[in-house]
């Protein structure tokens, strides 16, 4: 992300080593900021990439699939390759300019690496709410099975959709054009709580029902086990939230300090670590796919059928 | 119909208030709020908001690293460490879940004992039908197949909602095959086949959507010819 974390390409003129000419006797305590290289961020967009555009496209193509919980599921996957597109131009725009062959103080620059930091904001936003989207609809699924069809229509599921994009979209353009206020960025990290809060309390709800089902039928088939296939939803549970966590936490922890201790030591050591925590960020649309796409045995299939389709020539439909 | 009229609500309350946070944005942009951060000392007109926040980390005295009690990294290490204490810690609070709170055998219905059925009307709002698993048909039982079960569900059924009302009360059907007696893990399997009724109609073809939300098991796709298929797909 351009502004905060000084991503962008005129944050290269914003050297760390300012401090480090005044502090002379503290250089081997400072804090330098630690670099990722580019191939590292350049290599996970491209799996970002690759993944979400096969999951697009396999929802896209099969009929089967067009189904409201499908839709937010491609909604994630596109959130997902746009925020890798955007990262990898960004990466790309700024190795052009470490090598000099583009103006960092350019009038047209600086508005690419708006649009750029935007379409990043958008998709950080857009993922956090596909995940909302998709516990809800999993939670209907559940617990309103008999009237889940009444529920969420195929047209009130692209409602949804719609409004999500819409209001990314704006809030991207917003955060960029306001990101310097503390309203933004509180805005920014109680919707990431809220959102946690959400998702951790709509899982365990279904958790539960789930587990008390297991009871139920244990108790009428007499007793067989079936603690594996417990400890394999506890697995699940606990991989899906605590990816989600470790991926986004570090990144609004930085937030927060950025906002509440600018000057603190200990802050500035965890602020140097920026780009550490973009990769988790990072990664974190590598794993979606494997978490929620590929759990499904349809899209699985849908899959297995694009790729003999690209191998033999005679392409059918897949629907 | 309570239940659409309070996700109606929730998704407009969602709206209302996605629509309030942006009029309070752009209220505060036509009055020209001043940005809370510190300002700008000298903004040139090139770049200006690039200048102000490389001013912004520099600003006022730079950050001394002298007299640190602690490590330095002591925040990364402790969000880390509690991070992973917090997943850990809900790994086992769920792991203890699911070993405690054994069914209470007294609340079970007899014909549940004997016949061993399982059609879950699952209507939440009454928590009680959780709790007791009806059997409105006694000679499910005796049905040995899925297909059995499902022919018959339809017949009774009706021509309302039909699948994911089907796949409930043909569950006895899985049942059966854990009484069978068949080697632990299959009844675990089979067992695993059911922990969620996740079942959702989607229009022609009925496809487990999400097939259960917390462990991969392959759909049942309930075509008019590949039902034969997927019960072997499921049995295996």
């Amino acid at each position: 992300m351009g502004v905060a974390g000084k991503r962008s390409i005129a944050s290269l003129q914003s050297p760390p080593s300012s401090r480090m000419i005044n502090n002379t006797n503290a250089n081997e305590t400072d804090c330098k900021e630690v670099k990722i290289p580019s191939q590292i961020f350049f290599a996970i967009a491209m799996m970002t990439l690759g993944e979400n555009l096969l999951v697009v496209v396999a929802v896209i193509r099969n009929r089967k699939l067009h189904s409201p919980m499908y839709c937010f599921i491609c909604s994630l996957a596109l959130f997902n390759t746009i925020s890798s597109l955007s990262k990898t131009w960004e990466n790309i725009m700024l190795a052009f300019t470490n090598t000099g062959h583009l103006d960092k103080r350019g009038e047209s620059i600086r508005k690419v690496d708006d649009v750029t930091d935007s379409l990043l904001c958008m998709s950080f936003i857009g993922s956090i709410f596909s995940f909302v989207a998709i516990a809800v609809d999993r939670y209907i699924t559940i617990f309103h099975a008999l009237r889940y069809h009444n529920i969420m229509t195929m047209k009130r599921s692209l409602m949804i959709l719609a409004f999500i994009w819409t209001f990314c979209g704006l809030s991207g353009v917003v955060m960029v054009m306001f990101f310097h206020t503390v309203v933004i960025i509180t805005c920014l990290i109680v919707f990431f709580l809220v959102s946690l809060v959400l998702i951790l309390f709509l899982y365990l709800h279904m958790f539960l029902l789930a587990r008390h089902h297991a009871w139920k039928i244990t108790a009428l088939s007499g007793g067989a086990t079936q603690q594996r296939s417990d400890l394999r939803g506890v697995l699940t549970l606990t991989i899906l939230f605590g990816v989600f966590v470790a991926c986004w936490s570090p990144f609004f922890l930085h937030l927060l300090i950025i906002m509440v201790c600018p000057q603190n030591p200990y802050c500035e050591c965890y602020r140097s670590l920026f780009e550490v925590n973009l990769v988790f960020l990072m990664s974190h649309a590598v794993i979606d796919p494997a978490i929620y796409a590929f759990r499904s045995a349809e899209l699985r299939r849908t899959f297995r059928k694009m790729f003999l389709c690209c191998i033999s020539t005679p392409c059918h439909s897949l629907a | 119909m309570s239940a659409e009229s309070s996700f109606a609500s929730f998704f407009a309350f969602i709206e209302c208030f996605g629509i309030k946070l942006f009029l309070i944005l752009v209220v505060r942009l036509l009055r020209g709020a001043p940005p809370v951060m510190p300002g700008p000392r000298n903004s040139s007109s090139g770049a200006p908001q690039y200048v102000w926040e490389y001013e912004y980390y520099d600003d006022g005295e730079p950050v001394s690293f002298e007299g640190l009690r602690a490590h330095r990294y002591s925040i990364v290490i402790g969000f880390w460490v509690g991070l992973a204490v917090f997943v850990i810690f809900m790994f086992f609070v769920l792991t203890l879940l699911t070993k405690t709170g054994a069914p209470h055998q007294e609340n079970l219905d007899p014909c549940e004992k004997h016949h061993h059925c399982t059609s879950c009307t699952v209507d939440t709002n009454r928590p009680q039908d959780l709790e007791s698993l009806t059997c409105p048909h006694p000679r499910q039982h005796e049905s040995r197949s899925l297909i059995h079960c499902f022919l018959q569900e339809e017949e009774q059924g009706g021509a309302g909602l039909r699948s994911s009302k089907v796949m409930r009360d043909c569950s006895g059907f899985l049942l059966q095959e854990a009484q069978k007696g068949k080697r632990p893990e299959q009844d675990a399997s089979v067992l695993t086949h059911f922990t969620i009724p996740n079942f959702v109609n989607s229009e022609n073809s009925f496809t487990l959507g999400e097939d259960d939300l917390l462990l991969c098991e392959p759909p049942i796709i309930l075509d008019n010819k590949s039902h034969l298929h997927s019960i072997h797909h499921t049995n295996s």
